[in-house]
């Protein structure tokens, strides 16, 4: 006797159907698995038989060969408990399967028979099946797995429940979601622009760098709120797009970060890892490589605090993804690339004691001291960061006001109107945003009037400024300009963008 | 019926043995299991009682407590035992020439109470061969 029930095997965010192919000859009682189950997979075993005994069936008799075809790939997870369980129903001709129409089953089992959340329902119901198809999952993945609209997706509690439904003796009603009342009211978040004093030049700042996705690292002394701006940085980023937003939501699903509340991330990730993080948690790796904090923050925010104590290492490995948006790793068994559009936001201190640029305080560092630590951060890297914005110490009489700041709102509507001109503009390329302009896009883009054209000239005279420089404050003006709504980029768009290249003036060198 | 004293058991506990597979049978007869064979053994291991329920070969061991004990008679069946009464199953599979015939192994726990009066549990399908 033979049964197959159709299942499934996620790697990186892209799954494969498996097949489970259970198969009962009489002798001795027994049971084996073989596919390459992992150890998750090996214990499902006793979870089935146990799970079998407590739903009402009775463990059936005979030596149980368990198949998961391919036979060549790794089986991760518990995710094949429940196909097994019914699997085992079936060629014991305990249930019938009535209602067999081929469907994908997925789900962990519980000892008492309940059916437990799965890791990666999103990515297997998006990459299984174009077709209308029948899916059974877990009913606390089922508003996840029902993002895919196009499958009838079977929620089920209980391993009675699925024997049930498939035996035909039960209906259970396709679950549905509303995308559209997903995306209707706006993101809500707790934090708010209007709650910081003062630093209107940083406000404006990641005003700009969120409109035209550009990196930024903020320089300032311990105490003046560079924390306290980044956090709030995605409240003012353009709202995720539905292709966005499952793209998010299948990482975190893979990951098993997934809140089971509200299936759909309709937030933008905002990840800001420790500064004792390795480089495998940042880039991601393992022996089936897991996206790493990269990964996670793709489409919202990577914030470094303390940037220049992070391991050189770590600070490397950046360099690649800011450039590619996307990771590549490389392990023995596979080789997986995650995307890693992120926006990076660091966060320093200008020498070791803080108080460098401090009109106040007397630094206390020694030069050699201030060199070393700024030298922790290669030129290479700093040259991948658009904007650097200096965040000084509030004045006194600042700390003492009410905030009185722009609300979030306000500053999202520009730039959401400044992304939509750049969709516009870029529609047809794999550009999305100014920061990512190819050479010959900013030659075709980035138009400058006179004016703009000699002060940029005379800037590269006074500043020094590099062949790099140059570009990025090209593209920063671009940004600008859109803001404005402006198609040809002026002079004060120009003069706006050389200021945020702080670093490449001859002080902080 | 092989009556033999092991060199470390006290006649008593011998005794006790073969009491509590008397009741193990007369239990099994009640619960209509048919019973063809008593204490076969292979050259690791022993059967108790091997019996047919219906038409599944059932391998019985007989656990004799003199004592109420806690946790699951299973545990008292360790790993290298089972090891042994699988392989007299095998062994006795193979030398009667059964094949095609679902098997079990179940076990009965028999607890002597303080009154002297004794209490049968049956477990069924114990254990599996892996």
């Amino acid at each position: 006797m033979l049964v197959k029930i159709a299942s499934a095997a996620v790697l990186g965010l892209e799954a494969y159907q498996i097949e489970v192919e259970v198969d009962v000859s009489r002798g001795l009682p027994g049971q084996s698995i073989v596919g390459l189950p992992d150890a998750a997979v090996k214990e499902s075993r006793d979870r089935v038989r146990a799970a079998l005994e407590n739903s009402g069936f009775s463990s059936p008799p005979g030596y149980f060969t368990i198949n998961l075809a391919p036979a060549d790939t790794r089986k991760e997870g518990p995710l094949y408990d429940l196909p097994i369980a019914l699997g085992m129903l079936l060629v014991s001709e305990q249930i019938a399967g009535k209602n067999m129409d081929h469907p994908i089953v997925i789900g962990e089992l519980s000892l008492d028979g309940s059916v437990k959340p799965v890791n990666g329902v999103l990515a297997i119901c998006f990459s299984l099946s174009k077709t209308p198809r029948q899916v059974i999952v877990p009913a606390a993945n089922a508003d996840e797995a029902a993002l895919a609209q196009h499958l009838e997706v079977i929620p089920v509690d209980s391993l009675r429940q699925a024997a049930d439904f498939l035996a035909g003796q039960i209906e259970i009603k396709p679950h549905k979601v509303d995308l559209e009342a997903m995306f209707q009211d706006e993101p809500e978040y707790d934090l708010d622009f209007a709650d910081v004093k003062g630093q209107q030049h940083v406000k404006r700042a990641l005003e700009v760098a969120s409109a035209g996705g550009h990196n930024v690292i903020l320089i300032g002394s311990p105490g003046s709120g560079k924390t306290m701006l980044a956090r709030r940085l995605p409240t003012i980023m353009p709202p995720l797009s539905l292709p966005e937003a499952l793209e998010v939501t299948k990482l975190y699903s893979v990951c098993g970060l997934l809140d089971r509340k509200g299936c759909l991330i309709t937030h933008r990730p905002f990840r800001s890892p420790h500064h004792t993080t390795s480089d495998i948690g940042i880039i991601g790796g393992g022996r089936i490589p897991r996206p790493g904090e990269v990964s996670l923050g793709h489409l919202g925010v990577l914030f470094l605090d303390e940037f220049p104590e992070f391991e050189r290492e770590v600070l490397e490995v950046l360099r690649q993804p800011l450039e590619d948006g996307q990771v590549t790793i490389s392990r023995a068994h596979s080789t997986l690339t995650y995307p890693a559009q992120f926006m990076l936001v660091a966060a320093m201190n200008p020498c070791p004691c803080g108080n460098y640029l401090d009109p106040l305080k007397a630094c206390t560092c020694s030069a050699l001291k201030v060199k070393n630590y700024w030298s922790r951060l290669s030129g290479p890297l700093l040259d991948r960061i658009d904007l650097h914005i200096e965040v000084p110490r509030l004045k006194q009489e600042e700390l003492a006001a009410q905030p009185m700041g722009e609300p979030s709102k306000v500053i999202r509507q520009r730039v959401i109107k400044a992304r939509e001109l750049q969709q516009k503009r870029f529609n047809g390329s794999s550009t999305y945003c100014n920061a990512r302009m190819t050479p010959r896009q900013m030659r075709e883009f980035c138009r400058l009037d006179k004016e703009a054209e000699e002060l940029l000239k005379s800037a590269i005279m006074h500043l020094q400024l590099s062949g790099r420089a140059y570009d990025r404050i090209l593209k920063v003006s671009r940004t600008i300009a859109d803001l404005a709504g402006e198609t040809v980029i002026q002079a004060c768009h120009i003069a706006e963008a050389t200021q945020y290249r702080t670093l490449d003036r001859k002080e902080m060198n | 019926m092989k009556l033999l004293v092991w060199p470390h058991m006290g006649r008593e506990s011998f005794w006790q043995g073969l009491d509590g597979e008397a009741i193990a049978q007369k239990f099994l007869v009640e619960q209509n299991y048919r019973i063809i064979a008593a204490n076969f053994s292979s050259h690791q291991g022993e059967i108790d009682i091997i019996a047919y329920d219906a038409d599944t070969l059932v391998f019985v061991e007989v656990k004799n407590y003199s004592f109420r004990c806690y946790g699951s008679p299973l545990s008292a069946i360790s790993r290298s035992k089972r090891a042994n009464i699988i392989h007299a199953a095998r062994t006795y599979l193979y030398k009667n020439k059964i094949k095609n015939v679902n098997c079990r192994f179940d076990v009965i726990t028999i607890y002597r109470q303080a009154d002297g009066s004794r209490q049968v549990e049956l477990l069924k399908n114990a254990f599996m061969i892996n």
